[in-house]
């Protein structure tokens, strides 16, 4: 059984992908599961979908934790730990990645001895949200490294797929997911198929033990207040608002009332601080501001700056 | 407006401290994350909520919550008779004196659109009906958003949505829950939107002051149900209202007054096309039969208000 995991972030078109791999491994007469994640898939937030396929009955269910083939649509994912990019990769675990650096950068930093397939970057883009079909595009170079799958398969499984999205939108989605699917020729195959899974062989996880409770203690309540500040939504962000002090007219009931999320406080001179923690980039503090102090920069820029900025 | 004195007379009036935590899992741009805590920096911290289940049934997952007070998670369409049952206790605790009126708390439904127009609206009506002294806060995405946007009672007409992809959208005519509301005569209903801040603020400071059923519908622009881009939740909103889409107004004391008057009323077009849920509106050639439908409804309902 083939077992692929994809990851990216909300926007990006993951499940999109893995809908279209699916489809395909299907139409090449293969049993197939598709799904995404359920419950986070905001736009920039980490997403996760799944393939199955085997050409026997597939009994396991649920999310894949010893994947044969890993794809990151967004290698900015990679450091960050809510993605969980590396969760279960082994030695013969297949990580295709999109990213502008080269195989060995990857293999050194990761620590890892498999094998590690670079899809060439698209464009550099602002938002990296909107990376242009960058879905149909990791579909394609998966179809290809699977190796089970023919080009015509996959053309129709977008066709499928995309279809109420209009022809000028398959066409554009068909090109580069088929231009993938041929960028990875000389890797053709290079995705094994894992063994199906043994019930009886089953290891659990190293999970702890509960003792039976009563409503009372086992019920999960929250006992705190406004600890929601412990999730930092700052890493679904693809743009960051960046506030320039010298054209700011301390408006902040703007900017601070409009953020959706809270993330704007005013400090006591009256001046807005953006709490980079837990701003998701939605920029409405940058369409909303009189008198626009506020920019919108590339995160991945931005981060980039500030590492190379600071002195060690 | 009511005679209520308002501390909140400008935009410099708003609270510039914010009570809802952040690192909630709404989408970025929310429309009904922005109106909720708007709404609750005014409502304040001697709040208990009950949600029913819909997108902000995700503003808590344990063991996290953006709350600084109690909150309870119901089934789509009890959130009302939850908030009986704590409005009870906390009666009977007044009764019995353990309760200092000081410590009372307002209790808060908060509910989508499914759930206030659709499946929730049986237990709501019989809440009105029992004179239950809540508030109820529905954040209008017109559609199951949570789910990926399936229709609901409050899709307008001709919207796409995930269970309405035809060649003109939805069918259906989204239901006029204001006057549905209305009808039960509770002590207050409104209209609200987060990128109208100040008509927001006098309404809750409006209802913090009522007792009985004070009933909220906040329209909540929706960057992924609606497909638009994240930053334009804001102005996308201020259309809804400039165009007469989404008007603001209040039932209270018998009467409906609308806040706000649109005075030159932009054509509603200028709303639509600025989503992607409308977009088959104007492409591949443009529906003018349908956009003149839209705006003959919309100038129909101004025709008939006087207040």
């Amino acid at each position: 059984m083939y077992r692929i995991r994809f990851h990216g972030r909300g926007g990006q078109g993951m499940k999109t992908a893995s809908r279209i791999l699916g489809s395909a491994f299907f139409l090449e007469g293969f049993e197939v599961q598709d799904a995404p994640r359920y419950g986070a898939e905001r736009r920039g937030a980490p997403i996760f979908a799944y393939v199955r396929a085997a050409r026997a009955a597939i009994n396991e269910r649920g999310i894949i934790s010893r994947p044969d083939l890993v794809v990151v649509a967004d290698d900015t994912l990679v450091p960050v730990p809510a993605s969980g990019v590396l969760s279960g990769i082994g030695a013969r675990t297949v990580l295709l990645i999109n990213t502008t650096q080269n195989t060995s950068a990857w293999q050194q930093r990761l620590n890892i001895s498999g094998p590690v397939i670079t899809l060439p970057a698209s464009a550099e883009v602002e938002d990296r949200a909107d990376l242009p079909y960058i879905g149909a595009t990791c579909a394609g170079a998966a179809a290809r490294l699977v190796g089970v799958i023919a080009r015509d398969t996959l053309a129709g499984a977008i066709r499928t797929e995309l279809s109420a999205l209009g022809a000028g939108v398959i066409d554009r989605n068909l090109e580069n997911a088929l231009q993938a699917y041929d960028i990875m020729q000389a890797h053709s195959g290079l995705v094994r198929e894992g063994s199906m899974t043994s019930a009886i062989k089953y290891a659990h996880p190293d999970w702890a033990d509960l003792p039976f409770d009563t409503a009372r203690i086992s019920a999960p309540t929250v006992f705190a207040t406004a600890n929601s500040v412990e999730v930092r939504t700052g890493l679904w962000r693809t743009l960051r608002p960046v506030v320039d002090y010298s054209r700011c007219n301390h408006c902040w009931w703007v900017c601070s009332t409009f953020c959706p999320d809270g993330a704007i406080a005013v400090d006591t001179d009256g001046k807005p601080v953006i709490d980079y923690d837990h701003c998701k980039g939605c920029m409405i503090c940058v369409a909303q501001c009189p008198p626009h102090a506020i920019e919108a920069v590339s995160e991945e820029q931005a981060q980039r700056d500030t590492t190379t900025g600071e002195t060690p | 407006m009511t005679g209520t004195k308002a501390s909140i007379r400008r935009m410099k009036d708003l609270p510039s401290t914010h009570l809802l935590g952040t690192g909630t899992p709404m989408c970025a741009g929310c429309g009904g994350l922005q109106a909720l805590h708007e709404i609750y920096d005014i409502l304040g911290e001697k709040t208990v909520f009950v949600n029913a289940a819909g997108c902000m049934t995700l503003l808590s997952v344990y063991p996290f919550t953006p709350f600084r007070g109690s909150w309870l998670y119901t089934a789509m369409a009890s959130s009302p008779a939850g908030a009986q049952g704590i409005r009870d206790a906390l009666d009977i605790l007044r009764e019995r004196g353990e309760l200092p009126a000081e410590e009372d708390l307002q209790v808060v439904v908060l509910t989508g659109d499914g759930a206030a127009y659709g499946m929730g609206l049986s237990a709501t009506s019989g809440a009105m009906e029992r004179d239950l002294d809540f508030i109820y806060i529905c954040y209008d995405n017109e559609g199951y958003g949570n789910t990926g946007q399936q229709y609901s009672g409050a899709t307008p007409h001709a919207a796409k949505t995930a269970t309405s992809r035809g060649a003109h959208g939805f069918a259906g005519y989204k239901k006029d829950l204001f006057s549905i509301w209305a009808a039960h005569r509770p002590a207050y209903v409104g209209t609200v939107i987060g990128a109208e801040p100040l008509d927001l603020a006098h309404k809750i400071e409006t209802v913090k002051q009522l007792r009985g059923p004070r009933m909220i519908i906040a329209l909540a622009p929706c960057p992924t149900g609606w497909d638009y881009d994240p930053g334009e939740s804001v102005n996308i909103g201020r259309l809804a209202v400039r165009t007469g889409i989404w008007p603001l107004k209040e039932y209270i004391d018998g009467k409906v007054v609308h806040t706000r008057i649109p005075r030159g009323r932009l054509p509603v077009e200028e709303y639509l096309k600025t989503q992607g849920r409308f977009a088959h509106l104007f492409a591949p050639q443009r529906d003018d039969a349908l956009l003149a439908e839209l705006q003959a409804r919309v100038d129909a309902y101004w025709d008939g208000v006087t207040s």
